[in-house]
């Protein structure tokens, strides 16, 4: 059980993620979307105890009542080894290319949970099969380039369960595959979310991937989670003008909005996310909505229901 | 006007030797492939990878040869142009890629970067840059920066500013729109269909996402393993796919 409490990371330039309070259960799937430079993987890496060196975490965190803000380095590590696992976009730079696949996923089981040589084999196998790569036998004492790239994917997915984590923080995990493999790697992962009754946090770009990989989501721009809620019910009427942006902007026929004479165009958010240290300090969207009011820029919007947002109010 | 006809094109390629006294074994990436592109229109490729899309698009380009078939630009067989004909004919198409990051020169000025196919046919002028730029919606004084100073989706708009400085009548665009965010794609993609309109361009559009394609595209080809297995117009295969392959991918993208 994760619970944050106004959870701040703070780097030289800014805040990167702004009092975010969350639970995450065992078994629930919470999606985390928005565009790059929002704040998503900071996210996940302060669950992780990873924020970089030079950022400040502060507000509050517990897994399993611990409280981890201001924790050191060998609880995390404790932490890190049976509790939160992670697994990251590009598969290929996760794994060592120097070591046979199967070396890499027994490595955690002899360390963390002092399994000898053999047994460690016998559940990385056990895993490997669990995770749906074929051949698994042999697959262990491939080395990452001979692998194609899905496989990797559910190598590092096999890795990051090795030691029975609580929760799984997945960071783009289907960013780097083709639709079919992405469709296949998002149905594995909710397939083991619910088998092992563990919780999945699922950070993406895709909205098509997170709604089919989890039940609750939470939009994040600028660093502030912006809208929340049930992921068929966020994705299909959002509320947050971000929100409807994102959902609007997503190429498909039925978005395209013809104008005199033309073709038609894909609605679009004006402009990109601004580098952290040019957020406006209220609301974040500020400069982009299209229904901007004088307040928003200085005044930070306060949470009402599911979204921040001065015009929330008016359903806007 | 047809612009670009590819009759039966084939690309087969050796794989490293499996066994010392064996033939190598011969990958087809590319098994005759049919199409025909008007001037103007957008014509997706759609496929995952390893099915032949990019191979195709770098013999459009004349990048590569093709072991059979003929690839026609104008009327004109690639292959056997002489290259000195085939350079005199380069700006005419031209390519924009998936990491802009990757085909910009880092410790070059991207207005240095953009007239480097002016330079190349020894056509180089001021003023087209500044013009390109405005093209893609980028301010004239960025032709004084480096890539490092834009966005990913601002450096896609350099990449493009740079095909199309020579107002080529094709333009390839391979997987040009992947590697960005939601909305930044949305923009590009207007971009591309305003160029479109503004200057004539034909295009040539890869990618494995048939969500993009069926917004920009009017028509698609449906590639597996380097075989055309459907093509046709975008509307009518997204209504009614004709092979499970392409259902798949319609599934997999979210549109099924």
């Amino acid at each position: 059980m994760i619970e944050a409490a106004g959870l701040t990371v703070e780097l030289g330039a800014g805040q990167a993620v702004r009092e975010a309070s969350f639970v995450i259960a065992p078994g629930d799937r919470i999606g985390i979307v928005g565009e790059s430079g929002c704040g998503k993987t900071m996210l996940g890496l302060a669950l992780m105890g990873m924020v970089p060196d030079a950022g400040r975490v502060s507000g509050s965190l517990t897994v399993d009542g611990t409280q981890m803000v201001g924790a050191g380095e060998a609880t995390w590590q404790r932490l890190r080894a049976r509790r939160v696992a992670m697994i990251f976009q590009e598969p290929m730079a996760a794994l060592n290319p120097i070591k046979r696949v199967g070396e890499t996923v027994m490595e955690p089981m002899m360390v963390h949970l002092g399994l000898g040589r053999d047994a460690a084999r016998a559940r990385a196998l056990e895993l490997f099969r669990e995770v749906g790569i074929p051949d698994p036998e042999a697959r262990l004492r491939q080395f990452p380039h001979e692998i194609s790239g899905g496989q990797r994917q559910r190598v590092l997915i096999a890795l990051a369960l090795a030691c029975d984590p609580g929760v799984l923080i997945a960071d783009e995990p289907t960013t780097a595959l083709d639709a079919n493999v992405a469709l296949r790697v998002t149905q594995l992962l909710v397939g083991l979310a619910e088998r092992r009754t563990m919780g999945l946090v699922f950070i993406s770009h895709d909205l098509a991937a997170v709604a089919r990989a989890t039940e609750r989501v939470m939009v994040m721009y600028g660093g502030d989670i912006v809208e929340r809620g049930a992921t068929g019910e966020v994705l299909v009427r959002p509320r947050h003008p971000y929100t409807q942006g994102l959902l609007s902007a997503r190429p498909s026929p039925g978005n395209m909005r013809a104008t005199a004479g033309r073709r038609g165009r894909l609605p679009t958010i004006p402009g990109s996310v601004p580098p952290l240290a040019e957020l406006a300090p209220g609301c974040r969207f500020s400069g982009r909505c299209p229904v901007e009011l004088d307040v928003c820029r200085g005044e930070r919007p306060p949470l009402r229901g599911t979204m921040i947002c001065h015009r929330a109010e008016e359903g806007a | 006007m047809t612009l670009l006809s590819v009759e039966a094109v084939t690309r087969r390629y050796r794989l490293p030797r499996q066994a010392l006294w064996s033939p190598p074994p011969v990958l087809t990436a590319v098994d005759a492939a049919s199409f025909t592109l008007e001037a103007g229109r957008t014509l997706g490729v759609v496929g995952e990878s390893g099915s032949g899309k990019s191979t195709l698009a770098r013999m459009v380009m004349g990048f590569e040869r093709p072991d059979a078939g003929r690839i026609l630009f104008d009327g004109q067989d690639l292959a056997a142009l002489p290259p000195a004909a085939l350079r005199r004919l380069r700006p005419r198409f031209q390519m924009v890629f998936q990491d802009p990051y990757g085909s910009l020169d880092p410790r070059r000025t991207v207005g240095w970067s953009i007239a480097e196919p002016l330079r190349a046919t020894g056509a180089e002028e001021r003023g087209k840059v500044a013009e390109a730029l405005d093209h893609v919606g980028l301010r004239p004084a960025d032709a004084g920066k480096y890539p490092h100073e834009f966005s990913g989706g601002q450096r896609q708009r350099v990449a493009i500013a740079r095909a199309i400085v020579t107002r080529p009548a094709l333009l390839v665009a391979d997987e040009a729109v992947s590697a960005l965010d939601m909305s930044v794609q949305a923009q590009i993609l207007n971009l591309l269909m305003d160029l479109q309109d503004e200057l004539g361009l034909a295009i040539l559009f890869i990618s494995h996402d048939l969500a993009v394609v069926s917004s920009i595209c009017d028509h698609v080809l449906v590639m597996e393993h380097g075989k055309t297995v459907e093509q046709g117009a975008v509307a009518q295969i997204m209504r009614n796919p004709g092979t499970a392959y392409t259902k798949s991918l319609l599934q997999a993208g979210g549109l099924l």
